[in-house]
């Protein structure tokens, strides 16, 4: 198994009290597999991520206690600068808003030649040429031209793919995606996406796409995670879950997807916020939002159950999922 | 000649006093220690002298009691201070706020007077301007501060009057037909004014230390005024000797700007916790 | 007015000599004239204005030298570490001398350090040489500077904090970057831009504003001769210095101006 995540637990001490964002993660990724993670804002699931490379904003942030294991080596264990070494080379990350995360001062050849210089103790000129290069793979057009202009001189489409390119410089084994088309027009979302599933094909890279958008999900991940306050409600391989989901949140976040043939009906939406977490009710962390609880989800927390009527391994956090598996 | 005959014959106590600051009347009847009614009362012999029973802070170069002298001095700095500071928030939230409101020709020409007015160094100015002034009170110093500061002050209050008037409300207001002079005062107004209030108390302090420095390079207020500033550069001379005298009032001095600029950082905490 | 041994004629003859019978905009105009060509007029003492600006320009300058050297390293340094360090017990210490020291004006530090190091303690000479070398200069520079120094210590300290969070700061520790470079390279770039445009139009400030301290310590530069010149009345040396003093002002505005461009690529191009 190329990363494993066991039990982790990731907590803030802010003013207010304790935030309590990780609580419990278990999932996997191997080489050449994609792991879509998936849940609201404040599920958890960025932070996983964050804990995962090493970049969590330490204090107000904590790992309190599991395991992250790459390549069987627990991360957590690691000194700062093994761990440094690890990240960019053989771990990189993908953010968001790719004009805000690149550096607004320093030219893209410089952002993305300094993989190679700091990493490779490669010289400056030919970091150069392997940053045209990197361009040149995620179809820049005219890259040796462009290669000393400033990130606010791209689109946001160019942007997005010179991060990819960053993220790809060292052939990393795993690249984790946070959100990496949410920022991008409609019509530029599909063609980054493409890309970075091509890029992993060739690479054999694994892959943790982190998104709360269905549509991109179902084409190109192998298995889902599903968030919910810090704790993974549901996993499942991705044809699976969109046949049949076997929590109730994602038969929720399933609804929620406008559809064609629904036209004038109203459209579902789950009812509620999503948790404090700062105080996470009590038994399962759902239950004031969940159609189908019962006492029994307001006082005992539900464990991960094997979903055994599935012919391939699943989970589904939910004391009633068979009930949600036919419902 | 006639009209000071007809004039009361001066007490003996009372036109020691007079030069500088008389005391109000309501002061009187307070147990101030005879010491403290006479600042300018000054016992030659006694020059230069240190600390001693009564006289705490000891003696200036002219025998003067520092201590009377340093809590009197706070008069005529929370003087300019104050009226400096109202001036400075009237005349620019006024201008500033007024060129903000109706924009054009109006606010552009106030924009390019407060760049000229950004350009001048305020102590250069002030011992260029005030250098021709001969007036002994503190009027001239506080018109000079209004003069170099409104321009601060009106550039904050454009700002926040552009801000306030394209908010929602506002715009609502006028479409309902307000008049200019309602939505000024009701609707914009009272959202615009906080930041004016917030850079006013800090300058509050800024002005104090002004008028010190004025005060040292000898334009600012003058004998017989008694003031911080004053006594620092009359003390300078015999800073070897009697390092006391200078001390005390800018001990006075130090304090007095910090404790405005501190309150002016609590004004602004209170009303803008963006700002922090 | 008359003296009593002015002959009607002489008067006359003086008025005619330094142009005082022309019309005010005709003097004003001649003196303009001669400004350009670098005749600045004579002061109180018969000796040419440029003559006075040849030996107090270098001096002040030598001053704002000293006193930028100390915003620079003193101020950018304590503002990077309280930036960093938020919070913590440096950050409050730091933070409260800033304050203390933005709050007693430059005259009565300029004071206060020339008793205690000049007079109680010996370390250095109460007042300056007519020379002002450089090393006689370190302490009244660290006096001129004090009040810019504890602002750009705010100033780094708050654009510090600021960037700390930024989305490229993330970025740059993501690539697995060493600190140090994630700090000199990505943090500093950025969050020094505001710094430097306004340490740069602190120069002229500086210069017009080093009266008191130049006072202080005896000086003989800028500020010393503009004093001397309001003092005694001498018309042609404050306006010749005045003038000056505003084209370096003004110079040092255009400098941050082109400065801002070379350090964001965002206003370079835009």
């Amino acid at each position: 198994m190329l990363l494993e995540v066991r039990d982790l637990h990731v907590e803030f001490h802010t003013r207010d009290g304790v935030a309590k964002a990780v609580n419990g993660v278990n999932y996997s990724v191997d080489a050449g597999e994609t792991l879509a993670v998936l849940g609201e804002s404040g599920s958890g699931k960025s932070v996983t991520a964050q804990a995962v490379m090493g970049i969590l904003d330490i204090p107000p942030g904590r790992i309190s206690g599991g395991e992250i294991l790459f390549q069987g080596q627990d991360l957590l264990t690691l000194k700062e600068d093994e761990r440094r070494k690890i990240r960019g080379a053989k771990m990189a990350m993908i953010f968001q808003d790719a004009l805000s995360s690149l550096n607004p001062v320093l030219s893209v050849g410089e952002q993305l030649g300094e993989m190679f210089v700091v990493h490779r103790g490669m010289s400056k000129k030919d970091s150069r040429a392997k940053a045209v290069e990197l361009m040149d793979r995620v179809r820049i057009p005219a890259a040796k031209e462009r290669v000393g202009q400033y990130p606010h001189q791209f689109s946001g489409g160019m942007r997005q793919r010179i991060m990819i390119a960053m993220a790809l410089a060292l052939e990393p084994e795993l690249i984790i995606a946070d959100e990496p088309t949410t920022a991008l027009d409609v019509t530029v979302q599909a063609q980054v996406m493409d890309l970075l599933a091509e890029l992993q094909r060739e690479l054999n890279m694994g892959l943790i796409l982190i998104t709360h958008d269905l549509g991109v999900v179902a084409d190109v991940a192998d298995k889902i995670a599903v968030m919910y306050a810090g704790k993974i409600v549901e996993q499942a391989p991705v044809h699976e879950i969109y046949k049949a989901p076997a929590h109730p949140y994602t038969r929720g976040l399933l609804d929620s997807i406008p559809r064609l043939d629904q036209k004038g009906q109203a459209l579902y939406a789950i009812k509620g916020l999503p948790p404090n977490l700062l105080a996470i009710p009590p038994g399962c962390s759902f239950n004031p939002r969940c159609p189908l609880a019962q006492d029994l989800c307001r006082t005992d927390e539900p464990p991960l159950y094997d979903v055994t009527e599935s012919p391939v391994p699943r989970t589904s956090a939910c004391h009633f999922w068979k009930e949600c598996l036919h419902g | 000649m006639v009209r000071r005959l007809a004039r009361p014959a001066p007490q003996p106590g009372l036109h020691r006093l007079r030069p500088g600051h008389p005391l109000p009347g309501g002061h009187r009847h307070l147990a101030v220690p005879d010491r403290l009614r006479r600042p300018l009362d000054c016992d030659l012999s006694k020059a230069q002298e240190g600390s001693q029973p009564g006289h705490p802070f000891g003696f200036n170069g002219q025998g003067c009691d520092v201590y009377t002298r340093t809590v009197y001095g706070a008069r005529a700095s929370i003087q300019v201070g104050v009226f400096a500071t109202l001036g400075v928030a009237l005349l620019g939230s006024v201008l500033g706020g007024l060129a903000g409101f109706f924009g054009g020709a109006w606010d552009g020409f106030l924009s390019r007077i407060t760049d000229i007015f950004f350009a001048i160094p305020v102590v250069l100015g002030g011992l260029v301007l005030l250098s021709v002034v001969t007036s002994a009170t503190v009027w001239p110093v506080i018109g000079f501060m209004v003069l170099l500061g409104w321009p601060q002050i009106a550039r904050i209050a454009r700002g926040s009057v552009i801000t306030a008037k394209q908010n929602d409300y506002v715009q609502a207001a006028r479409a309902l037909g307000a008049s200019n002079s309602r939505m000024l005062l009701r609707h914009i107004t009272p959202n615009a004014v906080a930041p004016v209030i917030v850079v006013a108390t800090i300058a509050l302090g800024t002005y104090i230390a002004l008028e010190a420095t004025l005060s040292y390079l000898g334009v600012g207020l003058k004998p017989p005024t008694v003031s911080w500033g004053i006594d620092i550069s009359s003390a300078s001379q015999y800073i070897r000797n009697a390092p006391h005298m200078l001390l005390w009032p800018a001990g006075a001095l130090a304090i007095t700007v910090l404790a405005f600029i501190m309150l002016g950082d609590a004004v602004r905490d209170a009303l803008d916790p963006k700002l922090r | 007015m008359r003296g009593p041994g002015l002959r009607p004629g002489h008067r006359a003859r003086l008025k005619q000599e330094f142009g005082l019978d022309k019309p005010v905009w005709q003097q004003y105009l001649t003196y303009m004239g001669n400004v350009f060509t670098g005749d600045f007029g004579t002061a109180f003492n018969g000796q040419p204005v440029t003559e006075l600006m040849a030996n107090a320009f270098p001096v002040t300058i030598r001053l704002t030298v000293v006193a930028i050297l100390f915003e620079i390293v003193i101020g950018i340094s304590l503002g990077v570490v309280t930036g960093l360090k938020r919070g913590r017990p440096v950050d409050t210490t730091v933070l409260l001398l800033t304050l203390v020291v933005l709050s007693v004006p430059t005259f009565v530090t300029g004071l206060l350090i020339q008793l205690l190091l000049g007079v109680k303690w010996g370390w250095i000479k109460p007042a300056v040489s007519p020379e002002a070398t450089f090393d006689e200069l370190i302490v009244p520079g660290l006096v001129l500077a004090s009040v810019s120094l504890a602002y750009v210590t705010r100033l780094t300290r708050t654009s510090i904090a600021e960037n700390k969070r930024a989305d490229y700061v993330r970025t740059a520790v993501a690539k697995g970057l060493p600190r140090r470079r994630v700090i000199s390279r990505h943090l500093l770039r950025n969050s020094l831009i505001p710094v430097v445009t306004f340490i740069g139009a602190d120069v002229g400030a500086l210069m017009g504003g080093a009266i008191a301290t130049e006072r202080i310590f005896n000086i003989h530069g800028v500020g010393y001769q503009l004093y001397q010149g309001i003092v005694r009345q001498s018309t042609q040396t404050v306006v010749g210095f005045v003038t000056v003093l505003v084209l370096v002002f003004l110079l040092a505005n255009l400098i941050v101006d082109l400065l801002y461009a070379v350090l964001d690529p965002r206003i370079r191009y835009a």
